[in-house]
């Protein structure tokens, strides 16, 4: 019934193969056999959430329980939610095509804050109430995670609860926890208290907030018994055996990244002080050869895709990196699947693993250096030297390459115009070094050297916590400023919208008083947030005037150590004490060895499971 | 014919939630569907070679059908039943195998195709549609301006009944690398005699070579 009214206006929208599931890959499940359903949502686009990892291992997760049926969700683009509104269709789960407002869990995975409008735009177009006081029934319970769930508290109103860290465990915990509850017809207060007492779940309506008169907070205080002051974020101390899928959903469209992922490392060594996923995802661990071989043969055969990705944070932090890919080019080679790294730093770039991915493949290459000069790049503990990168340039230059990337961020602590400038050299210099190399050994043609500059944005959960981002002015004068430093069109520099980095910098370091805001500003039409053609900053900007908030409290305010943040009463492990000596070293511009060198004693413990997290 | 390619020309049905699949990634979806089923696909010898996968008649998103032919080559003799029971293991719900053969005639042999259309909408009010002595439709051209052509001469009315509320239609249209009418053109058409807006289930029945026979 659900399925014809749908089927009846699909023809009339954008890549209608999007909205109807039966992908291959897809799980369908006789509903009057399972216990727990769970709606899956990403609250982007098709295109841009089936191309995230953290969904397709917790969906293959979660429907490996007979017992349970997981289904994918995402936000229909506007010409497919007008059509859905106009007649009457509730947002629904992909493989059941049956509105997700009668399954047991809404689950949210929150990966950056421009998607907390369309966060309540689906839960409305689902028609479940936007606010969690609002659903008195023990189902849907309405969950949230991923990076996001670090600060949920702009969110808290309309959450039931946050899972904190690493999903693989605790979903299952949570799910046969309700099933429990549900079968033995206990209602939501009952459940949220038990499932409060699970480790790494969060229900954000047993706390209570107050404030100083100056508007920061001062305090966040349970408001149930038996609940916990702090709640710990969950890692998987067992890296190297925790559940893969063997499978993907193959999406009939074209997606953002359409091919197989295989996660080889979790957490980060490195450090760096702006960086939230080097903090949050600690400790560092990996998985072996073995896994990484068996996930990257099970995944291209199942799918049929003919190319593969290895993701991490850090990929050439792998311990036995070179072992590695010279073991999986041999099978790639052999299937004909092309093998891609995305996140190979600089400064462990060596010409043994260039080699290695040339010979499959040559994309464009990209560095971020993040910051113009040595002195800067200190601050913020990014351990890359210009030499380092001149040296990777001109070997990939002698290996054909023309084009080079590079991410900079503008706006970070203690940056000045020397810093900006700093930007310009190196990209001059890279110039350069291509026409010093002779035409003989270089690749054809020009070169071209692109600048890409995203405004710094400061994160809980990282040294930069504390400080305070730039204003609109300062930003346009730097960027100004760099124009006028570039010599050459061979060089060409871009940004990002400002209004974008500030809305980003509100919601990150915000509060629940945001809750209403977020709630105008979608009732005023704002969603899709983090597409340019559908964000309306005025609408943004109007909405916190309106309501009177002034984003800049929470973006632009440098804050004490003293200080007592919105995300204080939750434990991502990593200490307070460490990020404030950090934030001081930062001002000394020295820097802090990674976790492989030494161990810095940022809190983590050696029982999670961290490769260097050994105690010494 | 190279060695080491050995063509096969396979029947498909396309039904259920895959009638929305367009004909690109259908394409993409075939290419992986090979893949997974170890079904070696042949590459193109040019300069930017390609899996040789092609669907000689597109099928408008939306439409069913039990008909639909893919050619492609491979580079292992397989037999014809191995590649339907391999690629049948390898596909996603709403496309099916249903045979696969030696291709006999050429892409360009295709001339007519033949539909079922059913709607909600009075016979009488079609009969007097299909009966007027011109049926036109508006065709862009390629100056961007668009022109008045008669379609009546092109259609092929083979049978229309009543059942319920509906009526079903079937309707041979010319169909190939020539003259090619889609038949929600002439729905369009319909519509717009009477006034009203139908939303059809449409479902190609069969694909005919330049001797009225299927095309093989």
């Amino acid at each position: 019934m659900y399925k014809e009214k749908i089927e009846k206006i699909l023809p009339s929208v954008q890549k209608p193969a999007r909205y109807i599931g039966g992908e291959h890959g897809s799980v369908v499940k006789d509903k009057n056999k399972v216990s727990v359903r769970f709606a899956f949502c990403f609250p982007d686009t098709y295109d841009v959430g089936m191309s995230h990892l953290g969904m397709k291992i917790l969906y293959g997760l979660k429907n490996a329980v007979e017992d349970y049926w997981c289904e994918r969700v995402f936000q229909p683009e506007p010409d497919y939610e007008q059509k859905m509104r106009e007649e009457g269709i509730l947002l629904y789960g992909l493989e059941s095509l049956e509105p997700i407002k009668d399954f047991d869990f809404i689950g949210f995975t929150l990966q950056y804050e421009l998607s907390y409008t369309n966060v309540l735009n689906m839960l409305d177009l689902a028609g479940v109430p936007l606010h969690a006081r609002d659903r008195k029934d023990l189902s849907p319970i309405v969950v949230g995670g991923g990076p996001c769930v670090c600060n949920p508290e702009p969110l808290a109103d309309f959450f039931d609860l946050f899972i904190l860290g690493e999903g693989e465990k605790v979903n299952l915990e949570l799910m046969e926890l309700y099933k429990a509850m549900k079968q033995k017809g206990a209602g939501k207060e009952e459940f949220l208290l038990s499932a409060a007492k699970i480790e790494g779940v969060y229900v954000p309506g047993f706390y209570d907030f107050e404030y100083n008169s100056d508007g920061t907070v001062r305090s966040c205080i349970p408001n149930r018994n038996g609940v916990p002051k702090s709640v710990k974020k969950r890692v998987i101390e067992d890296y190297d055996k925790v559940y893969y899928p063997d499978n993907f959903v193959v999406p009939f469209t074209k997606i953002v990244h359409d091919r197989a992922v295989v996660e080889v490392l979790r957490g980060c060594i490195r450090g760096c002080r702006f960086c939230q996923a080097g903090f949050i995802y600690r400790p560092f661990r990996e998985k072996s050869i073995d896994t990484i071989k068996r996930n990257t043969e099970d995944l291209c055969k199942s799918t049929g895709y003919e190319e593969v990705s290895l993701s991490s944070l850090s990929t050439s932090d792998h311990t036995q990196i070179n072992e590695l890919l010279s073991e999986l080019v041999d099978y790639t080679k052999e299937e004909q699947i092309s093998l891609s790294l995305p996140s190979l730093r600089v400064d462990n770039f060596s010409e043994d693993v260039l080699e290695k991915i040339s010979t499959v493949r040559k994309s464009g290459l990209t560095f971020a250096p993040e910051a113009g000069t040595q002195r800067l790049r200190d601050v913020i503990n990014k351990n890359v030297s210009e030499e380092e990168i001149m040296r990777s340039c001109k070997i990939a230059f002698e290996g054909g390459y023309t084009s080079v990337k590079l991410y900079f961020m503008l706006g970070l602590p203690t940056e000045t115009m020397e810093d900006i400038e700093g930007m310009a050299d190196t990209a001059h210099k890279i110039i350069d070094l291509f026409y010093s190399i002779p035409k003989e050994k270089r690749g054809k043609g020009s070169v071209s050297v692109s600048i890409s500059c995203a405004t710094f944005v400061p994160k809980p959960f990282t040294p930069f916590e504390f400080e305070p981002q730039a204003t609109r002015q300062e930003i346009i004068d730097k960027q100004e400023h760099l124009i006028s430093c570039l010599k050459t069109r061979k060089i060409k520099a871009s940004w990002h919208d400002y209004n974008v980095s500030l809305l980003e910098a509100a919601l990150a370091r915000g509060d629940r008083r945001l809750g209403a805001v977020i709630e105008e500003a979608w009732r005023r039409g704002c969603k899709m947030d983090s597409w340019d053609e559908y964000f309306k900053p005025d609408v943004w900007w109007r909405t916190f005037d309106d309501l009177d908030i002034d984003p800049e409290f929470y973006a632009c305010r440098k804050r004490d150590y003293s200080e007592v943040f919105a995300w204080d009463h939750l434990d991502y492990m990593v200490s307070k004490s460490f990020f404030i000596r950090e934030n001081k070293l930062a001002y000394q511009a020295k820097t802090t060895p990674n976790c492989k060198e030494k161990c810095s004693g940022c809190g983590i413990k050696k029982e999670c499971g961290g490769v260097y997290c050994g105690g010494k | 014919m190279e060695e080491n390619r050995f063509d096969r020309r396979i029947t498909f049905s396309k039904y259920d939630r895959a009638v929305f699949i367009s004909h690109l990634d259908l394409m993409r979806t075939m290419q992986r569907a090979f893949k997974r089923a170890d079904l070696p696909i042949w590459y193109t010898q040019g300069f930017n070679p390609h899996a040789y996968i092609m669907f000689p008649l597109a099928l408008s998103l939306g439409i069913s059908s039990d008909v639909e032919i893919m050619d492609a080559s491979l580079t292992e003799d397989i037999t014809c039943d191995d590649v339907t029971k391999r690629l049948n293991s390898a596909l996603p719900t709403g496309l099916k195998i249903i045979k696969t053969a030696l291709p006999v005639n050429k892409h360009t042999a295709i001339k007519k195709a033949e539909y079922e259309i059913i709607l909600s909408a009075a016979q009488r009010d079609f009969n007097e549609f299909i009966s007027r002595e011109k049926i036109e439709i508006k065709k862009k051209t390629k100056k961007s301006s668009e022109k008045l052509i008669d379609i009546k001469p092109d259609i092929e009315l083979l049978g229309i009944n009543t059942k319920d509320e509906e009526i079903s239609i079937c309707v041979r249209l010319p169909a190939g690398c020539g003259l090619n009418i889609n038949p929600s053109v002439l729905l369009e058409a319909f519509s717009e005699f009477t006034g009203k807006v139908y939303t059809a289930k449409i479902s190609r029945t069969r694909i005919l070579d330049n001797n009225g026979e299927e095309y093989r």
